[in-house]
């Protein structure tokens, strides 16, 4: 059974279709890259199979259960979620914001509880964040909010996790250091990811790390091309899905041969 | 929190009541202020009686739990809202109320009547708000602040011309009094309004932690596990309860339900499990204070409402220098 299972998923705003007749699946333990120019959908997609969008048509299984059958709760107990930017609110401390991941845990008018505080250190240990916990979150830069929101959504202890392009904010190192704790997690355990990014290379670093990867491409509302990252990411793919000629080089690193991608110009208009 | 933190918190209000008890215009002497309380320790006049028990003690209480009220509802909606600049009457429960007091004091010539008329009106305008937002078929957050302020406007608007064509002897004194804040008249056949007060400050204490997470923001908040339009609605419906409440307690009394919120802040941090009960103590505490004020230092009663902002404003001022912001962003 597949961990998630997205079933001829259409969404329109007003006239405008946004996803059409989108079909795909997820396999327990595999990370699913989602790329595509702006506007191609990821977000909207993500969206909908989080229950915050409702689609027009189609089903969103998840473990097997439709997930419309599902309360507010439940599905949190099933998918958590890393937005791309949190909108600043009240400068709540880091560690209240981890503390947030424990919500769906909690029963009626329960409140966090000492367990759940444990937790929430021990997640922000996990991704070296702890000596932040008692900043306001508004105060740490965008670099530590990612992780700490990654954090949030390791305490939320769910098989399936969302990111809606998580490192579109973050500098050199700590773009990697993020996509270091992901791996970490997914070698580490049963995991799903689902990750919405803007860089196609991403892709070539889990892959030449051992993580089973799947790459969406979308284009239109619709899944274009699907495969290993090797098989997607070609010359003439990322041409015809973003409008962009680019170089394909092959290296050896010591993780093993893999790519990268290097843009060279823009071609055509607007795919 | 420290544990010195808690007590004092709980002792502000108390002691500020206890106080209250003892001053006033009319000069009683503090063993007769006892004797009155406390019947079996010594006898008192009849006046003397009359102006602890009936006058002083219920107006106390009352400006408590206005003070409470205002101050927990305003602290609900900034979160709810994820706006630090809104206060209790956002969604119109003032401006509706105070069309209400004013209706009724042009209709009747009775004052009890301007109570359940303000009351009534307050709730109203939120619907309205609500009904307004729902246009949009999600009421998103900035809807729900839009509808209030249009509401506001239309009830502002109504409040006007009720003052335009009111008699300017007797009845628009009374309208500017109410909408200026009173706790003057309060007594104690009016303490029904402290059940919708006690039950709003209920609901949104329950909804404490709710109320931290919806402030992230309806997408994280669904993600997390919240129920979004199911909290928010018994949210607004607990604070609107209050607020009405109080509002028909003491007219419009402005300011409380933006800053003592943020005094909270400053004093505890951000979450409202403990943000909540804080802002309600701080609140009740503030409120008796001032309106001991207001009814000491003239002869005729000073509005509550210039005087919260005239004696809270500096002191907001002040809270602001020595916490260096609270953590809010530049």
């Amino acid at each position: 059974m597949n961990a998630l299972e997205v079933e001829k998923l259409s969404f329109s705003y007003g006239k405008e279709p946004v996803l059409q007749q989108i079909s795909f699946g997820v396999a327990p333990g595999e990370l699913c890259i989602l790329i595509g120019a702006n506007g191609c959908g990821k977000s909207t997609l993500l969206d909908c199979a989080l229950g915050y969008l409702r689609p027009d048509e189609g089903t969103v299984r998840v473990q097997g259960v439709d997930t419309t059958t599902l309360s507010e709760r439940q599905l949190a107990r099933k998918i958590a979620y890393v937005p791309q930017a949190s909108e600043p609110s009240f400068p709540y401390t880091v560690e209240q914001i981890v503390l947030m991941g424990r919500t769906a845990s909690l029963d009626g008018f329960a409140r966090p509880g000492k367990a759940d505080m444990e937790l929430a250190q021990e997640a922000l240990r996990a991704v070296g964040m702890s000596h932040l916990a008692d900043r306001p979150y508004t105060q740490v830069s965008g670099g530590e909010l990612q992780l700490v929101l990654l954090a949030r959504a390791l305490v939320q202890q769910t098989d399936i996790i969302f990111m809606d392009e998580p490192t579109a904010h973050l500098d050199f190192r700590n773009e990697l250091l993020f996509l270091e704790r992901v791996n970490a997690l997914l070698t580490g355990g049963n995991t799903t990811v689902v990750m919405a990014t803007h860089a196609p290379n991403q892709a070539f670093y889990y892959e030449s790390r051992g993580v089973p990867v799947t790459v969406c491409a979308m284009a239109h509302g619709n899944i274009r091309y699907r495969g290993t990252p090797t098989q997607v990411l070609t010359r003439e793919r990322l041409e015809d899905i973003y409008g962009v000629e680019v170089m394909r080089l092959t290296h050896a690193t010591q993780y093993g041969v893999t790519h990268q991608i290097i843009p060279v110009q823009t071609v055509g208009g607007k795919p | 929190m420290k544990k010195r933190m808690v007590v004092l918190l709980i002792l502000l209000p108390v002691a500020a009541a206890v106080v209250s008890l003892f001053v006033g215009r009319y000069l009683i002497p503090p063993q007769d202020v006892l004797f009155a309380l406390f019947p079996f320790l010594g006898e008192t006049s009849a006046e003397n009686l009359t102006v602890v028990r009936s006058l002083r003690l219920p107006r106390i209480i009352a400006a408590a739990f206005v003070g409470a009220a205002l101050s927990a509802s305003g602290t609900a909606f900034q979160g709810v809202f994820h706006n630090p600049l809104v206060s209790s009457g956002l969604l119109g429960v003032s401006a509706g109320a105070g069309f209400g007091a004013a209706l009724s004091i042009l209709i009747f010539s009775v004052t009890w009547a301007s109570y359940p008329f303000a009351f009534l009106f307050g709730l109203a305008a939120v619907a309205l708000s609500y009904w307004v937002a729902r246009i949009y078929k999600t009421a998103p957050a900035i809807m729900l602040v839009l509808g209030g302020t249009v509401v506001s406007a239309i009830f502002n608007a109504l409040i006007s011309l009720l003052k335009y064509v009111a008699d300017t002897d007797r009845q628009l004194p009374a309208i500017v009094y109410w909408l200026m804040g009173s706790l003057a008249s309060v007594r104690y056949q009016d303490f029904w309004a402290l059940i919708p007060v006690g039950a709003g400050l209920v609901i949104l204490l329950l909804f404490a932690w709710d109320i931290n997470v919806l402030s992230m923001g309806d997408r994280q908040a669904k993600a997390l596990g919240v129920n979004v339009r199911a909290a928010k609605t018994w949210i607004i419906a607990g604070a609107t309860f209050a607020t009405a409440g109080a509002v028909c307690l003491s007219g419009v009394v402005g300011w409380v339900g933006l800053v003592i919120p943020h005094i909270g802040r400053f004093l505890v941090g951000n979450d409202n499990r403990r943000l909540l009960p804080v802002s309600m103590l701080v609140g009740a505490g503030f409120m008796i204070v001032i309106d001991t004020v207001s009814r000491v230092i003239v002869a005729s009663e000073v509005p509550l409402g210039i005087l919260t902002a005239l004696i809270g404003a500096p002191f907001f001022i002040y809270l602001l220098k020595r916490k260096k912001g609270g953590g809010w962003q530049a």
